[in-house]
Order: C-alpha cells, then structure tokens, then sequence
C-alpha cells in the first residue's frame, strides 16, 4: 500500500508519521507508536478493547483508518494519567473494584471519558448505553457503572 | 458454624486492610501500562502463522511446502511430517501439533510459518499446496455412535473416547418404589470462556535444549510439562513466563497447546523468537470451548418429597480432539448428585468424537451444565408434587458433617441458608402474577485433591526483604480474578501486616514452586493457605532473629517485635542484620500445605477436595408473550464460601460469573453449519453487553471453614454454576412449560409459546 504522511495530534502533541493510512489507527498507535495501552481484542468492531477518543468522540480504533485522524485530536489510555497521577475516572476503577483482568479497562477508561466530557452527570441507563460497545468478561459490568457514576461525582466536586 | 450474613456495600470489607486494597497490579492495569501477551515483543522476533484444514474430514495426500519457502522474508515453514514429533495430549495422546495424514475438523493445523512479518507469513500460507482427498465426516455425538458411523481415530473404536458408569444404591429398585418419576432430556451447545484477550504466545527456542515461552496460563508448571515431553527436552530447560492475564475462566489452564508447541517447534527451525496469536475468530474455531451435552436424566422421589434415586444418560461432545474433556464429562456427570441427599444413583456418561472443534474447559468443569438439567428436573417434580420447589430443595438438602452419595465429605456448608435468603431476597412468598421465579443451588469442590492424588497440596516461600516488605513466592496464577490480592491479604493477615507491604512474585517457571495452578477453586482454598503457613513460618523465624539480634526475648507487636526491656526491633534492622550474619541471605520461611490423602477409589467414590462451595440463585423473570423476548429483571446470588478475604472482589467474581451464566441461559452457544462454526465472533456468540444485564444483588453467608486460610473457601468457579438453571426454572415457571434447551433465545421461547416446532 501506499505510504502517506498522517500528521494529528496525539495526547496533546504533534505527531507525523508516514504509514499507509488506510491501515487502522490502532495498528499505527500500537506498533508504529508503541503506545500499548490501548488494547485489541478481535480486530472488529464488537468488544471496545481499542477504544479511543477522536476529537473526543470514543471510537474503536481498529475501525478507523490512520488517514482519517488527519488534523484531528487522537486521545489514548496512557493521556489519562500523566505526571503520574490517576485521573479521577481511574480512581474510580480502582476504589470500586472494577478492575479484573485490567484487558477491557483502557477501552471502558476511554468510553467513560468520553461519555462525562458530553454529559457530566449520566444516568445509569446512559452509562449502560455508553459501555455497551465495550465487553468485558469478568465483572458483569456492575463495580465498572458504580466506577463511571462515582466518577461522574468526582468530577464535579 | 455460621458467623453472619454479610450484604455486599454493608460495612465489613473482608480480611484487615481489605478495604481499598485488592490487586498489586491495579495502578498498572488501569493506566494502561500492564503487559499482556499481545503486548510483548522480543528483538529479531518473528511472526508465526497456521495453515488450517478447510475440510471436516479429509485424507492428506501431499504437502508441498516448496514455494513458500522460497519466499522472501520466510524463516521456517514445516508440516506435520517434517517434525518428527509423538502424538500427546491432556487426557489421552490423540493430538499432533500438525496434522499427519489426516484432518479431523474446520481448522485442524496442517502447516506453520514463520516470518519477518505478519503480512510475509500470510503469504507464504498461501503458497502452501495441500491435495487432500475428502472423507465423510459426522457431527453430530448420537449419529457417530451408530454403528456404520466414520471413525474419528483408529485408537477410539465407535467415536467414545471416554466412558463412564457410576452406580451407587440401588437406582433400580427406587425407581420400582417411588411414588413419583420424573424425566426428561435436556441439550446445551458448546459454551467459550470469551476471555478478551486473545490467546498468543513468544517462543525462544535453544539450538539444543531450551525454551523460554512467554504466555499467560493458569497452570503453566503443567504445560510446562508437556511441552518438555512433546519437545523432547528436559523439563528444567522449559521455562514459561507469564505476562498479565487477560481472562482465563479455565480456557487457560492449558490455553492453546498446539499454538505453543508450533511457536517453539518454528523458533527451533528458524533460530530466532516466535510470536504467535490467535484472531478472535480462531478463538472460536480451534480455540477450546467447553463439551456440548445432552442430558437424559430420571429422578424418582417419595410422595412427600424425599429424593430416593436419579439416572442419568449423558452424552457430550468432544468434538475432534479431547483436551480436558473426559474429566469435565466426569465432573458433569456427578458433581451435582451430591448437592442434596440422593441414596442411589444411575449414571452412564460417554464422551464422543465429532468432526467439531476440539474441546477444552470453561470455569465450572460441566457442573454449571449438569445443574441446568438437574435443577431443572428438581422443579418439575415440585411441580407434579403440588410442593414448593424451595420446599423440595430444603428438604433434601446436605448439610455440615454428611458425607454424599459420591463419597464427598461436607465440612463447612450453609446451603440451605443460601436457598433461604436467596427466596427470600427475591421475595420468593410474594411473587408478582405476570412474572417467572426462579431457583437453583450448587455445590463446587473448594480445592480439588483429586488432579493428582499423590500431589494434593500447595507450597509457598515467603521472604523478608532488605526494605522491611515480604514477598510472597508462589506458584498459582491470577488471571484477574483476584488470587495475588487475596494471597497479600492473607500474608499480611498472618504477619500484621498491611497487604500493601506485601510482593507477590508468580508467573515464571523457574522462579516458583511447581504447582498445579489456576483450577479446581484451589487458589485461595489451598493456594492460600499455603501462603498463610508460608507467612507464619517466616514470623516465626523472624522472631528468633529479633531476639538473637536484641539479646533479649522478643514479643510481636504490629509487624515489629518489642523486646523485654521496651525496644521495639523494626523488620528493616532484622533483615540487615541476617543479611550480614549469612553474607547475603534473607530470612524466609516455607509453606507446604499437604491436604489429606482422599480415599477417592477406582469407582471413584471417595472425596475429592478439600472442602466445598455452595450457592443458590434466584431471579424474577419476564416474558413477552408476543415476541417470546426474555427480560431478566432482578437477580439475586448467595454464596457460601466461607469467610470472604476480600469483599470487593468477592462481589465482582459473583457479578462476572452471574453475567456468565446469564450469557449461557440467555445468548450464548456455539452454532455449527456442516461441522463450520456459524458464529465465530463476538457478535455472533452474544456474550453479554452492559445493556443485557438486570441487577444482581449479592449475599455472603459466612461460614468458618476448618481447612481454607483463615476459614475462607474458593469462589471463582461456582459462581456461574446455578445461574442457568435459575433462569430457566422462571423462563419455566412463567410460560407454565418446561424448558431443556439453552440458551433460551426468543425465538426458542416463542416455539414453547406457540409450538411452533412443527414448522421447521
Ligand atoms: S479490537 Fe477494536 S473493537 Fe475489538
Ligand atoms: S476486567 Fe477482564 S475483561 Fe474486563
């Protein structure tokens, strides 16, 4: 395939890279950029694993091709903590046990961000609704809706 | 025995320090920084890839692996021929890590790649020429049992691979006597673990005798194992490192065999690193899913409820190659007889080759499918008794002190109170016309002794570091589900210690006990009390160098020791101090936790774990009459597993397990098309979504459990078990019909609605 220059901002900052751009992004973001923290878990669009923001949209990354984040603003995991502190929705995760095997937490952490940039205090049903392209297999989801609502309270304090 | 009921958000957060603590790896986790399989690389690595038989059943007639060897970019192509390796397996030896001259299912491995990349490796798959010459094939377990029926393997004449028959009393004679018989027959498809990580695996073969192979399993002193023999190399030369896990639910105990050894057998060949991975498609075309099953099961009970005797005919499917197989089909075929006070049991189960994925193993080992079609069964006779099926159950119930039809010695048990407060959260005595109740129990070996007699136990070390912290060595596994956390809290427990102060060192072969792993609830029951016994040897020992450090006795006060003139000895100043006196030692201290021998027998009769696990569930159901559509509105899970180490995960195991459950009762099962899997993906299997769940209330009853560390007992298995027959019996109890097939999709309902089986 054809290389191209995909220039978009990455957690913030500035990046260039030459990559076939119909290629998806979350190959460019894993093993071009090795940002890792944003996981895969079928390639296809069914379990949210790759979920990432674009222009603060939650998107499954495996979907998206790399040309289309093109002046855009690409949002990932490892945005959330920076300068070592947990964002306020990780804490949540964490105080609530909605962590087991961690595989679906960066996708549902990204779900969660963008579901309380668009709406700061979401109802359950919205939080079902905003996790629900996100599987997880181990927590029936329960501790992970207490998590985004306690973090939703977090948030506005 | 029973200490208190415990509501899940009320207060008591489990062992000291539970609160807020539950996983050393959750900071990582949840920034995105822990390192899963698919995460790892190593230098010069390359990429493997399989070549799968498009055939059910087919002859092999040549292999021509010449032009993709020329291609370039390739570093080693092999075919089954080429490897010279013997047949192994789990159970028994019918599996080759490549196909010899036969293929035996969609997917079977017939050649294997490794390249410079992922997209090179592709390639070369497609320049493999294979001539196969067409066999016919069957699918289905009761035709391959016909006579006349294609032979699956040369070894396994008429396709059983397994067979069992269990007789206990005298089932006949009940039958003769009984004032009520009931029966039916009841079908589930095959069930995936769904774990969302892929499974995939690094081989770094040595030129002679070596292999480091980096992949998450839940046993991997077992695999190890078994890669050494079919290998061929010393068993101490095989070192497997586990990365995080990402989800296991017994899908990993021994993962993807054949991908580790094509990995290793590739690396050999090609003289550098091999990754491998699955695509989730794989996962659900060669992965391992658990036996479908076909239950024929009879019971027959006196007039005013008493249970006198259950028969059984069983039928699973194990599809091409058996795995674990047999003993889920054991497991399936018995474990739910000793639930409640049955004299005589009649139990025929065969295991039967199919031209289907091989099968493997999913939480439970089969107890969740039999408890569909006994707890199903149970709520019919209520139902012909004019008896309340809670009634029933409590009647028949075992209780602490009985030993069951099977042999199984019932130590700690609170299932009757389970049943209760399970009926009662759901309000059982005011149900609501227009809506289904449901309810089923279980009982789940708490630590198996039964894997291997002669290996019942578990060890741990436990060692004093130079900063005052103590680290845990051991060899079970955490794949999520909370084991590290439970085992710091343990230790913790044992030194007065917070669990933050403690390490948990596992997942590498070479630097832990060997141990039998992540299965049979063994993790906190018999892990952890190895860790425990690990712990308070290490105190006692630090003692003694505190008092030989102090010149004085020595008394433990909140991890340090305060010495009999009032010094208090902190840790830090007792491990410099041995570390100088020994020129460069720790103080550590040994855990062996050796359950007693079982008197398990050749019928086997005798028991099997250490203690056992109980539940019950129940839930409120409501069925459009219209669409057949199934809403599952509350659900309630109580659990006795003595006493809870951590609440907050205890509760998330319930949650994750009932969610499981709900999936096989609701969406969930294998759909095969001319033995082709027809819905190899996520949204094809239907494996619970956020929106398809109800709300699920959890209760502990704690019981004090002689065995467990600190009377606690295991969990992570039983907490699917009685989740699809709950739902069934309201599915049941609403439509007024029995149910005997899962999942109970809304078409499945509408047929029971309107009988509709006629048209197709
Ligand atoms: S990997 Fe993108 S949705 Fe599954
Ligand atoms: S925590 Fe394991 S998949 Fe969600």
């Amino acid at each position: 395939m054809d290389k191209q220059v995909v220039s978009f901002n990455l957690n913030g900052e500035a990046v260039r890279v030459r990559c076939d751009p119909f290629s998806s992004l979350l190959s460019l973001l894993r093993d071009r950029l090795g940002l890792l923290g944003t996981k895969a878990g079928c390639g296809r669009g069914e379990c949210g694993a790759c979920t990432v923001l674009l222009d603060g949209l939650a998107v499954n990354a495996c979907l998206v091709p790399a040309g289309k984040a093109e002046g855009l603003n690409v949002e990932t995991i490892e945005n959330l903590s920076r300068g070592g502190s947990l964002h306020p929705i990780q804490e949540a995760f964490v105080e609530k046990g909605a962590v087991q095997c961690g595989f679906c937490t960066p996708g549902m952490v990204m779900s969660a961000h963008a579901l309380l940039k668009s709406d700061p205090a979401p109802g359950r049903e919205e939080i079902r609704k905003a996790i629900s392209g996100n599987l997880c297999r181990c927590s029936g989801y329960v501790q992970i809706e207490e998590a985004i609502a306690a973090a939703a309270d977090k948030l506005k304090d | 025995m029973i200490r208190r009921n415990i509501k899940a958000g009320e207060g008591k957060e489990g062992f000291p320090g539970a609160r807020g603590f539950y996983d050393p790896e959750v900071w990582a986790k949840v920034t995105g920084r822990a390192r899963y399989g698919i995460d790892l690389a190593l230098p010069g690595m390359l990429q493997g890839k399989i070549l799968r038989s498009p055939h059910p059943h087919a002859l092999i007639r040549n292999v021509d692996l010449s032009r993709a060897r020329s291609l370039p970019g390739v570093r080693a192509v092999l075919s089954g021929t080429g490897l010279g390796a013997k047949p192994y397996g789990i159970v028994f030896d019918d599996e080759n890590p490549l196909a010899l001259d036969r293929v035996r299912y969609i997917g079977d491995e017939v050649a294997a790649v490794a390249a410079v990349d992922e997209q090179t490796a592709l390639e070369a798959l497609q320049m493999i020429s294979v001539e196969y010459e067409p066999l016919s094939a069957v699918f289905d377990p009761e035709e391959a049992l016909l006579k006349g029926a294609v032979t699956l393997h040369d070894d396994f004449p008429g396709n059983i691979a397994w067979e069992n028959r269990i007789n206990r009393g005298e089932a006949e004679a009940a039958f003769k006597d009984a004032d009520l018989v009931v029966e039916d027959t009841y079908a589930l498809p095959s069930f995936h673990p769904g774990y969302i990580e892929p499974i995939s695996c690094i081989a770094e073969s040595e030129k002679f005798d070596g292999l480091t192979l980096h992949t998450a399993l839940q046993s991997p002193h077992i695999v190890r194992e078994i890669l050494a023999g079919v290998l061929g190399l010393s068993i101490s030369r095989v070192r497997v490192i586990s990365p995080v896990m990402g989800g296991g639910f017994g899908g990993r105990v021994y993962g993807n065999l054949k991908l580790y050894l094509l990995a290793a057998f590739l690396s050999r060949a090609a003289g550098a690193p091999v990754k491998m991975q699955l695509t989730r498609e794989e996962e659900f075309t060669v992965g391992r899913p658990m036996v479908a099953a076909m239950i024929k099961m009879k019971m027959a009970l006196k007039e005013d409820g008493t249970f006198l005797a259950r028969q059984a005919d069983i039928i699973t499917d194990n599809g091409a190659y058996s795995a674990q197989a047999p003993w889920v089909s054991k497991t399936l075929s018995e474990r739910n007889d000793s639930l409640y006070h049955i004299p005589s049991i009649s139990t025929r189960v065969r295991l039967v080759y199919t031209n289907k994925v091989p099968t493997g193993q999913y939480r439970a080992y089969g107890n969740q499918l039999a408890n569909f079609a006994c707890e199903s069964l149970i709520d019919r006779a209520a139902g012909k008794l004019g008896m309340d099926p809670l009634r029933l159950r409590l009647k028949n119930c075992i209780g602490p002190g009985d030993t069951s039809v099977h042999g199984l010695q019932i130590k700690s048990c609170a299932l009757s109170r389970c049943l209760q407060d399970a009926a009662d959260a759901i309000g059982w005595t005011e149900r609501k016309k227009g809506r289904g109740y449901g309810i089923s129990a279980a009982i789940h070996a708490g630590g198996s002794i039964v894997f291997n007699p002669d290996f019942r136990g578990a060890s741990a070390r436990a060692r004093l570091e130079l900063d005052g912290r103590v680290t845990i060595v051991t060899g079970e596994q955490d794949y999520g589900q909370g084991a590290h956390g439970a085992f710091a809290l343990i230790a913790a427990r044992a030194l007065s210690r917070v669990p933050g102060e403690i390490n948990i060192v596992s997942r590498d072969t070479i630097l832990t006990p060997f141990s039998i792993g992540a299965l049979g609830m063994r993790q906190t029951t018999i892990g952890g009390r190895a860790v425990q016994l690990a712990a308070e040897d290490l105190l006692a020992r630090i003692r003694d160098c505190a008092a030989e450090l102090a010149g004085e006795e020595v008394v433990p006060e909140g991890g340090a020791f305060r010495t009999s003139s009032g010094r208090l000895i902190e840790p830090v100043g007792i491990a410099a101090f041995y570390c100088a006196k020994t020129s460069g030692l720790a103080l550590t201290g040994e855990g062996r936790y050796v359950p007693e021998k079982s008197d398990y027998d050749q019928s086997g009769y005798g028991n099997i774990a250490v203690t056992y696990s109980f539940a019950a569930h129940a839930c409120e159901v409501e069925i459009d009459r219209e669409t057949g559509a199934l809403t599952v509105h509350r659900f309630v899970a109580v659990h006795d597993s003595g006493r809870i180490v951590n609440l907050l995960t205890a509760r998330g195991q319930v949650y994750g397990g009932v969610a499981q459950g709900l999936g096989m009762a609701c969406s969930e099962g294998y759909i095969f098309e001319e033995g082709r899997v027809a819905n190899p993906t996520f949204s094809g299997y239907r494996i619970p979504t956020a929106l398809d769940l109800p709300s699920i209330e959890t209760l502990f009853i704690q019981t004090d459990d002689p065995e467990g560390p600190y009377g606690a007992k295991g969990l992570g298995e039983i907490v699917q078990v009685p989740t699809p027959a709950a739902v069934a019996n309201a599915v049941a109890n609403a439509l007024g019909e029995p149910v005997n097939e899962l999942p109970l999709t809304a078409e499945k309902i509408s047929r029971l609605l309107h009988g509709w089986e006629c048209a197709d």
